[in-house]
C-alpha cells in the first residue's frame, strides 16, 4: 500500500461519506467515486424515484407499487382534482409484449364503464413512461373495509360485487385478478374494482402471453387457473368471488399453503373448512353460496356472476336461496376415506370384530352416499322440509278420501277435476324447481306427485266407470266391498291405478337420479302384487282357507329378491336395497301366516308324526329351519346386500326355536315328553349362547341367556321342587364357568398338552 | 390503495397484518442486494448465481416464517435482519452440500435451478429477475476481478451497510486502512466501466 497522502485524505473523506458524516455533495473530488457507488446501488435497489409530471399531471407521491409498477397519487391542476395513475416500471417499458398487455389493461377498463368499476380518464403519451390516469378512490380494501360489519351489509357488498363483476364479463371481459386488494370499499360502502392487470379480453380474441409469472395472486387463484389450464372463463372470476366472500365471512382466506405449489395443489384438492365451523354465527345460506361459488368443477359454479348476486338478492330478501353444494359429501368423504383406512387397519389386527367392522363400514357408506334430498335421508330436519312433507301427506290422504267417501258436492266430474287439479301442479313444480337447483323442495313435489298420481288414476277410473269387471263377476271378492267403503274400487281398477304409477316412479328416478323414487316404485309394485292377488280371488281363498292363501306372497317374495338381485347386479345397489326388504316382509308373511293357519300342515303333521299331536310349534321350528338354509344359501351369494337378507333371516331363528320350545315343554303331555321338553330348552339355550360366537349373532346370546333362565325355571318348578340342590348346581357351575374362563389359556394347555396345543396354534 | 405508502416499515406492518404483498415487496427491496451479499458469503466454488437465487429465496421463505420476531430498530434493521438470516442459510447449505444430501431437500419455490418449482407469489418471478439479473451478473462479474480484500471491504460497506468502524472491527484493521481499500476498490471498479459500456 503505497503512502500517497492525497489518496489517504480522500480515502477519509469517502469513509466519512460511507458512515453518512458528510453529504456526498461537499467532497467534489470524490465525484467519480461516488457515481461508482450511486452506480452499485442502481443496481442493487428498486427503482425509487418519482417522475415530476405524467400525462400533464403534477406528480404528489406513491399510492403502492406491485407486480408490474406503481400506482402514484397526481394532481390533474386544470380540473383541480386528485388522480391515480398506473405505471409499467421501468424495466419493463421495452418489452413490447409486457407493453402491450399493460394498454390492454387499460384499454379494457376504459370501456367500462359502472358506478362499481374505477373509471379511466386518459392513455399515457407516446414520449412518457407506459402509463394510464384513473379515478382516484379513498377507501379501504374489501376485507379490511368489510370487518365490522353485519352478515347481512356483508352479503351486500358482495352482491355489488359480484354484479360489477357479472358487468365486466357482459362487457367481455374476465377479470382474473379479483383480490380484496384490488377492490376498495368507499365510507358509503359503495366497493370500486380496480386494477384489471390480468384482465382477459374475452372479445378480443387475442390471449397475451404469460411472462413466466403466476397470473393473479395465488389465494384467489381458481382451480383451472392453479393447474394451468388454458381455458378460463367468467366462471374463474366466480370462484374468486368465492375466495373472497369466504374471507369477508372469515376473516381468512379459503385455501393456505405453507409454500406456492402446496398452496396451489390445496386450491386444486381441498375443499375449504366450512365457514361455519369457523364462525358459527354465519348464515348458513351464505355458506353455501360461498360453497357453490368455490366448487373445484366449473360447471358446478355458479353459472355466471349474476347467479351468485341473485342469490345474496334473496338471502337478503329473506327468501331461500339456490345454492345446494354438493361440497358437503365431499368434505364427508375426504373424512371417511381416512377413517375407512384405519378402520380396515383395526380389522386386520383384530381391534374391531369383524361384525363392528361391517357395520361401521355400513355406516360410513351410508354418510358417503351422496344425501338424498327427501327427507328421511336428509342428514338435518329443518321446518319447511317437514313442512313440505306434511304438505304432501295432507295431499295423498284427502285424494285418497276422494276414491273411498262419496261427497254429493263432487260427484262426477268435479271429483276428477279436483285431484288432478291438485296433482298436476304437483310435477310441473316438481320439474321447475329441480331444473333451477333447489333438490329439497323439488324431490318433494315429485315424490307428493308420485303418491297422488295412482290415486288421481283412479279416481278418474272410477269415475270413467273403466275396469269395472268384478273379479269372478261377484261383489265379494272385491277389496272394497269387503272393507265396506262407501265407493266401492274394483279390484281391477286398484290395480290399474298402482300400474300407473310404476313407469312414473321409473321416469322420476331416471329424471332425478334420486334412490328414493325406487323406494316408491317397490312399494308401488308390492300394492300392485297384493292387487293381482285380490284379482286372482285373494278374499276367495281367505275364506275358504287362510293359511294357504298366505303361501301366495311366496312367489311375490321371490319377485322381489329376484328384482333386487338383478337390479344389483346391474350396478345400483342403491336402488336394489328397496327391494330386498319387501321380499323379507312378504317370506315372513308367507311362512308365519302359513303355519299359523294352515290346517293341512297341522294335519300332516298329526297324521305323519302323531306324538306331535299338530302342534303349530313343530312348524314354527320347521320356519326356523327354513330360515336357517336360507341364510346358508345367501351367505354364499357374492351381494353383499343378500348377506344382509340371510341375517335379516338368521336374526328371528332363536326366537322362533326357544319360545316354540317353551310353549311345547308348557303344552306337554305326559311325564317323558314334559321332561324331554324341559331338559332340551336350557340345552338349547346353551347352544344358541355359544353359537353367537362364529357368526358374532349377540341376539343369539342374548335370547339364549333368557331363555335359559326360562329354563331352568321351568326345571325348578317341575323336576327339582324344594331341592336345594339345583340353585346350589347353578351357583358351582356359574363359578366354574367363571374360573375356567379365567384360566382359559393355561386350561387349554393343560387339557390338551402343549404339543398338541401349539400345533393347533400353528395349524 | 390509498393507504399503503412503501416505507419498509410501513410494508412490514401490513405483512405483520397479514398483506403477503406487502412482505414481498419488502423483499423485492432488498433483492439484489441480498444476492450479492449472499453471492460473496458461500463459498467461492459454489458462487453459481442460480445456486444464489436459491439461498436468497430460502432466506425470504424463512424470513417471511419468523416475521414475528423480528423487532424494528432502523431503516437498515430489516436488511440486518435478512442479513443475519442469509447467513444461517449460506452455512446450512454448506453443510447440505458437505452431506451431499442437498438433492433430496424441498426447494419450495421456483427458480433457474428449480424450474419444475412453482411461482413465488411475487417475490421475484423468473421475469423479473431475468431482467435484474444481467444487470447484478455485471456487477458480480466486476467485482469478481477485485482483489479480495478491495472486495470484502466494498461488499461490507456498500453491500452489507456497514460503517467503517464496523468494517474495521471485521477485518481486523483501522479505520483508514478500510477506507482506503474501498477508494481504491471503487477506482479500480471505475477503471471497468468503460469495459461494460461496450
Amino acid at each position: 500500500m503505497n503512502d500517497d497522502p492525497c489518496e489517504r485524505e480522500l480515502a477519509r473523506a469517502l469513509g466519512d461519506i460511507l458512515d453518512r458524516k458528510v453529504e456526498p455533495e461537499s467532497v467534489p473530488e470524490l465525484a467519480a467515486e461516488i457515481e461508482t457507488l450511486n452506480e452499485i446501488d442502481r443496481v442493487i435497489e428498486a427503482d425509487s424515484t418519482l417522475p415530476g409530471r405524467l400525462s400533464g399531471h403534477r406528480i404528489l407521491g406513491e399510492i403502492g407499487s406491485g407486480g408490474m409498477g406503481r400506482v402514484l397519487l397526481a394532481l390533474d391542476e386544470a380540473l383541480g382534482r386528485k388522480v391515480a395513475i398506473k405505471t409499467l416500471a421501468a424495466r419493463y417499458a421495452e418489452d413490447a409484449g409486457l407493453r402491450a398487455r399493460f394498454m390492454q389493461e387499460a384499454r379494457a377498463m376504459a370501456r367500462v364503464s359502472h358506478p362499481h368499476v374505477a373509471r379511466i380518464y386518459n392513455l399515457g403519451p407516446a414520449g412518457e413512461t407506459p402509463h394510464f390516469v384513473m379515478e382516484y378512490l379513498e377507501g379501504a380494501q374489501l376485507t379490511r373495509a368489510a370487518a365490522g360489519l353485519s352478515f347481512g351489509q356483508k352479503a351486500e357488498l358482495m352482491l355489488k360485487v359480484a354484479s360489477a363483476v357479472h358487468f365486466l364479463h357482459q362487457q367481455g371481459i374476465v377479470h382474473r385478478d379479483l383480490k380484496p386488494a384490488n377492490i376498495l370499499v368507499g365510507p358509503d360502502l359503495e366497493p370500486k374494482i380496480l386494477d384489471f392487470g390480468l384482465a382477459l379480453d374475452l372479445g378480443g380474441g387475442e390471449r397475451l402471453s404469460r411472462i413466466g409469472e403466476i397470473a393473479g395472486t395465488p389465494e384467489y387463484l381458481s382451480p383451472e387457473q392453479a393447474s394451468g389450464a388454458a381455458a378460463i372463463d367468467a366462471r374463474s372470476d366466480v370462484f374468486a368471488l368465492g375466495s373472497l366472500f369466504y374471507e369477508l365471512l372469515t376473516g381468512e382466506v379459503p385455501f393456505r399453503g405453507e409454500t406456492v405449489a402446496q398452496l396451489l395443489a390445496h386450491i386444486r384438492e381441498q375443499d375449504p373448512a366450512p365457514p361455519r365451523r369457523l364462525h358459527a354465527a354465519i348464515p348458513r345460506d351464505l355458506q353455501n353460496i360461498c360453497f357453490k361459488a368455490l366448487e373445484k368443477d366449473p360447471a358446478a359454479r355458479y353459472g355466471s356472476a349474476r347467479e351468485m348476486a341473485d342469490d345474496l338478492r334473496r338471502f337478503l330478501a329473506g327468501e331461500a336461496v339456490h345454492a345446494e353444494p354438493p361440497v358437503y359429501a365431499r368434505l364427508i368423504r375426504g373424512k371417511v376415506a381416512e377413517h375407512l383406512r384405519d378402520l380396515e387397519a383395526w380389522r386386520r389386527d383384530e381391534i374391531v370384530s369383524e361384525a363392528e367392522y361391517e357395520g361401521m363400514r355400513k355406516h360410513y357408506n351410508r354418510l358417503l352416499e351422496p344425501e338424498d334430498a327427501w327427507i328421511l335421508a336428509a342428514r338435518r330436519l329443518t321446518l319447511p322440509q317437514v313442512t313440505l312433507y306434511l304438505g304432501a301427506w295432507l295431499l295423498a290422504v284427502g285424494a285418497a278420501f276422494l276414491t273411498s267417501f262419496r261427497y254429493p258436492a263432487l260427484a262426477g266430474a268435479p271429483s276428477v277435476v279436483l285431484v288432478w287439479g291438485f296433482t298436476l301442479p304437483m310435477v310441473w313444480v316438481g320439474i321447475r324447481e329441480w331444473r333451477g337447483g333447489r333438490f329439497r323442495v323439488a324431490i318433494a313435489y315429485l315424490l307428493a306427485f308420485c303418491l297422488l298420481a295412482p290415486i288421481a288414476s283412479l279416481v278418474t277410473v272410477e269415475e270413467l266407470r273403466l275396469f269395472a269387471v268384478l273379479t269372478r263377476g261377484d261383489l265379494k271378492f272385491e277389496f272394497s266391498h269387503r272393507m265396506g267403503f262407501a265407493r266401492e274400487a274394483t279390484n281391477a281398477q286398484f290395480w290399474w291405478a298402482l300400474f300407473a304409477g310404476l313407469p312414473i316412479c321409473t321416469w322420476m328416478r331416471r329424471f332425478t337420479q334420486a334412490p328414493v323414487f325406487s323406494l316408491f316404485f317397490a312399494a308401488n309394485a308390492a300394492l300392485l302384487s297384493l292387487a293381482t292377488l285380490l284379482r286372482m280371488g285373494l278374499i276367495d281363498w281367505v275364506d275358504r282357507d287362510p293359511g294357504r292363501a298366505y303361501l301366495h306372497l311366496l312367489p311375490i317374495a321371490l319377485v322381489f329378491l329376484a328384482a333386487g338381485y338383478a337390479v344389483e347386479r346391474l350396478g345400483h345397489p342403491e336402488d336394489s336395497c328397496y327391494f330386498y326388504p319387501f321380499a323379507v316382509g312378504f317370506t315372513w308373511a308367507a311362512l308365519t301366516g302359513a303355519v299359523s293357519y294352515y290346517e293341512p300342515y297341522a294335519n300332516w303333521l298329526r297324521t305323519t308324526f302323531p306324538w306331535t299331536r299338530g302342534q303349530l310349534e313343530y312348524l314354527f321350528i320347521g320356519n326356523a329351519a327354513i330360515y336357517f338354509a336360507l341364510d346358508r344359501v345367501f351367505e354364499r351369494a357374492s351381494s353383499t346386500q343378500l348377506h344382509a337378507v340371510g341375517k335379516t333371516f338368521r336374526f328371528v331363528i332363536p326366537g322362533h326355536v326357544l319360545t316354540s320350545l317353551l310353549l311345547l315343554g308348557m303344552h306337554a303331555k305326559g311325564r317323558t315328553e314334559e321332561r324331554v321338553f324341559e331338559w332340551l330348552l336350557p340345552a338349547m339355550a346353551l347352544a344358541f349362547v355359544f353359537s353367537a360366537i362364529p357368526r358374532q349373532m349377540k341376539n343369539f346370546f342374548v335370547t339364549g341367556l333368557v331363555f335359559f333362565a326360562a329354563g331352568a325355571y321351568r326345571l325348578q318348578e317341575n323336576v327339582f321342587p324344594g331341592r336345594a340342590g339345583w340353585p346350589a348346581a347353578l351357583l358351582t357351575a356359574g363359578l366354574t364357568l367363571m374360573i375356567a374362563a379365567a384360566w382359559y389359556a393355561p386350561l387349554r394347555v393343560a387339557l390338551l398338552g402343549p404339543k398338541k396345543f401349539l400345533r393347533k396354534l400353528q395349524s | 390503495m390509498i393507504e399503503t405508502p412503501t416505507s419498509t416499515f410501513t410494508l412490514l406492518e401490513a405483512a405483520r397484518a397479514g398483506d403477503r404483498q406487502a412482505l414481498s415487496r419488502a423483499f423485492e427491496k432488498y433483492q439484489r442486494r441480498l444476492t450479492v451479499l449472499v453471492y460473496y458469503r458461500v463459498a467461492p466454488e459454489a458462487r453459481r448465481f442460480e445456486e444464489v437465487e436459491d439461498l436468497v429465496q430460502e432466506t425470504f421463505l424463512r424470513a417471511w416464517r419468523d416475521l414475528d420476531r423480528f423487532r424494528w430498530q432502523s431503516p437498515d434493521s430489516f436488511f440486518r435482519w435478512l442479513a443475519s438470516i442469509a447467513g444461517h442459510v449460506v452455512i446450512d447449505q454448506a453443510r447440505y452440500r458437505a452431506r451431499e444430501c442437498r438433492a433430496g431437500e424441498e426447494v419450495p419455490l421456483r427458480s433457474a435451478s428449480n424450474p419444475g418449482g412453482a411461482d413465488p407469489a411475487d417475490i421475484a418471478t423468473p421475469s423479473r429477475l431475468l431482467a435484474r439479473k444481467e444487470a447484478v451478473e455485471r456487477l458480480l462479474a466486476r467485482l469478481d476481478e477485485l482483489p479480495a480484500d478491495y472486495r470484502e471491504a466494498l461488499v461490507l460497506a456498500k453491500i452489507e451497510g456497514c460503517t467503517t468502524a464496523e468494517i474495521a472491527g471485521r477485518m481486523g484493521k483501522s479505520r483508514e486502512a478500510v477506507a482506503l481499500l474501498v477508494y481504491r476498490a471503487l477506482k479500480r471498479l471505475r477503471a471497468s466501466a468503460p469495459e461494460r459500456a461496450r
